[in-house]
């Protein structure tokens, strides 16, 4: 059943139409602080988020409690800045490990606190090959056509991961430099990536805790370029 | 399909709930970071809320084929693990030994409460694990293909590596036996003690259990005492079967003692607990497995021999286990012929 969903999705040709992402050059040294002044003047773009369809037939369609994602790209001399802030009501992330020990037979251990629980995340997915005229699947990326995945979860840290279709998103072990902070209600991340040439796709992914989002419940962009 | 499958015969009969299993479990697999609320084996009064509560009526598992998962069970519906006042008892002259914080659930909450029948209480002891499904559920719903079933003995697994603690399979197991690990983001589960089967020992809970009601071997050997129960005598079934996961843990299904005014009368005549009840749990089937224990029980006290109980007695361990070390288990078998 899972692999029908596929279907809904699509691997999107290069269209001229898409929308491109402002970047502006000379990130400041701060960049990675999200309440840096470099992103004061950074220009902004504001991107509708679309919710995945649910895994599960019995499953009832996630509601659409998050519309957009601004994002912001800053130029390096050899990294690209992204900022991506939402607006997101609960917070939800977790300090690991918990404090609190507790006796299980004869050794204290950390509890888990919860079993229910999932945390707020984002991630900035780009082909992993770069200048190809088709764009891998927004359903991480193809057999023909690899992903590249920048994702930040709000309790675990960041982690690179890679894929080639659904399912196969692995990580690499490879961690990036990133920042997640919230806010009077939104979270604004940062990330640094790797350089990305002007017309580099990219596409943005949210996840919220409280919707219980993980994996492939989540929202979604479609893809963009920069500019 | 495994090459071969191990399983486990359950008398429920013979259970003491003592939960020497629980404890064997928990203290050889259980008892690092993350894991307090996690009992792969637990023990639960029947009828009652179970652990996690209601976990038989939330869903999961298979509906014409497709899956059919539950919500998540929370922290509580499996139970609170706390502390005791142990200083203050102990060392400031305090009276009692006390939980320190409120008790709203615990893995074993309603022991013993079981339920009423014409005015007398009846109750039973279910001890569960995961049932090493030939069907699971769990597998079948985790996006990063991070379970997988054993083929040389169809024990399933978790690959802590794959795993990304997304819960599919706790929504998706219809016996609610795979847990959570907050601390790592892991799913764990019962490992049927691969390790010491891989050796040609027994599982923790069934070498501790006093009660001697634990049958454990491949359903594939024939010489086997859990093929003998299961698919010669056909004495003991799965839970659930309409769950749609084909479970490899097998129950023979308790009669509970006579009631006042019953002795001599067969359970089907008079029954000592709802039929409905063991039909709800074992499916429809569980009638002609009560009969054909009957019979048995029949022959016995006309001074014959009944095979099928003299085995259940299971005296000997080897009488109970019979598990081939590994590089052995070409000599059984196979599911093909079983
Ligand atoms: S009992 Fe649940 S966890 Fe165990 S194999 Fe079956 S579906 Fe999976
Ligand atoms: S150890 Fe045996 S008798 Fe005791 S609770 Fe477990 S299964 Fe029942």
């Amino acid at each position: 059943m899972k692999r029908s969903l596929a279907l809904l999705f699509f691997a999107a040709a290069l269209s001229a139409e898409m929308p491109s992402i402002p970047s502006t050059a000379a990130a400041p040294d701060d960049a990675l602080d999200p309440a840096s002044t470099g992103w004061k003047t950074a220009r902004a773009v504001s991107l509708a988020l679309h919710r995945t369809p649910p895994l599960y037939a019995t499953d009832a369609p996630a509601a659409r409690e998050i519309d957009s994602v601004q994002v912001q790209l800053l130029r390096g001399a050899s990294a690209v800045f992204v900022r991506l802030e939402w607006a997101d009501p609960t917070r939800d992330e977790v300090s690991l490990p918990g404090q609190e020990k507790t006796w299980v037979t004869e050794k204290l251990v950390t509890p888990s606190e919860a079993t229910d629980r999932f945390s707020d995340s984002v991630a900035v997915m780009i082909p992993a090959e770069p200048g190809a005229d088709v764009y891998p699947s927004l359903q991480m990326g193809d057999r023909d056509r690899p992903v590249r995945i920048y994702f930040v979860s709000a309790t675990r840290g960041a982690a690179v991961m890679e894929a080639t279709g659904r399912g196969t998103t692995h990580r690499t072990g490879e961690r990036f430099p990133a920042r997640l902070g919230y806010a009077a209600g939104k979270w604004a991340a940062t990330m640094q990536l790797q350089n990305l040439p002007a017309g580099a796709p990219l596409s943005f992914a949210v996840w919220n805790g409280s919707q219980q989002d993980r994996d492939g419940r989540k929202y979604f962009t479609v893809w963009y370029t920069t500019e | 399909m495994p090459l071969h499958q191990i399983a486990m015969v359950l008398d429920l009969n013979k259970c003491l709930g003592c939960q020497t299993c629980t404890m064997a479990c928990k203290k050889l697999w259980t008892d690092g970071d993350g894991m307090d609320y996690m009992y792969w084996n637990n023990v639960e009064t029947r009828p009652g809320q179970g652990y996690p509560r209601n976990w038989d009526r939330i869903g999961g598992g298979f509906e014409n084929g497709m899956l059919r998962p539950s919500e998540l069970p929370s922290k509580l519906d499996y139970g609170q693990t706390f502390e005791y006042n142990y200083e203050e008892r102990l060392f400031q002259g305090g009276l009692q030994a006390m939980p320190q914080e409120e008790t709203r659930n615990t893995p074993n909450w309603d022991e013993d409460v079981g339920a009423l029948m014409a005015g007398e209480n009846y109750y039973f002891y279910l001890p569960r694990l995961c049932n090493h499904c030939t069907n699971p559920a769990c597998l079948a719903a985790c996006p990063r293909n991070a379970i997988y079933k054993r083929e040389e003995d169809g024990i399933v697994l978790v690959d802590q590596e794959r795993c990304e603690g997304y819960r599919y399979c706790m929504r998706a197991c219809p016996y609610k036996k795979i847990y959570y690990n907050e601390l790592l983001g892991k799913a764990q589960k019962c490992i049927f003690c691969y390790p010491r089967i891989e050796q040609g020992d027994t599982t923790a809970c069934s070498k501790q259990c006093p009660g001697r009601l634990r049958f454990v071997g491949f359903l594939d050997d024939e010489s086997s005492a859990v093929h003998s129960l299961v698919k010669v005598h056909r004495v003991a079934l799965g839970l659930f079967p309409e769950k749609g996961t084909d479970p490899n843990v097998f129950y023979v299904p308790p009669f509970n003692p006579p009631r006042r005014g019953n002795y001599g009368k067969s359970v089907l005549e008079d029954a000592r607990m709802p039929l409905d009840y063991l039909v709800y749990l074992f499916g429809q089937e569980v009638i002609d497995v009560i009969r054909r224990l009957e019979l048995e029980l029949e022959k016995a006290q006309n001074g014959g021999v009944s095979d099928v109980l003299q085995l259940l007695i299971g005296r000997d361990a080897e009488v109970r286990y019979q598990i081939p070390k590994r590089d052995q288990l070409v000599q059984i078998g196979g599911i093909g012929k079983a």
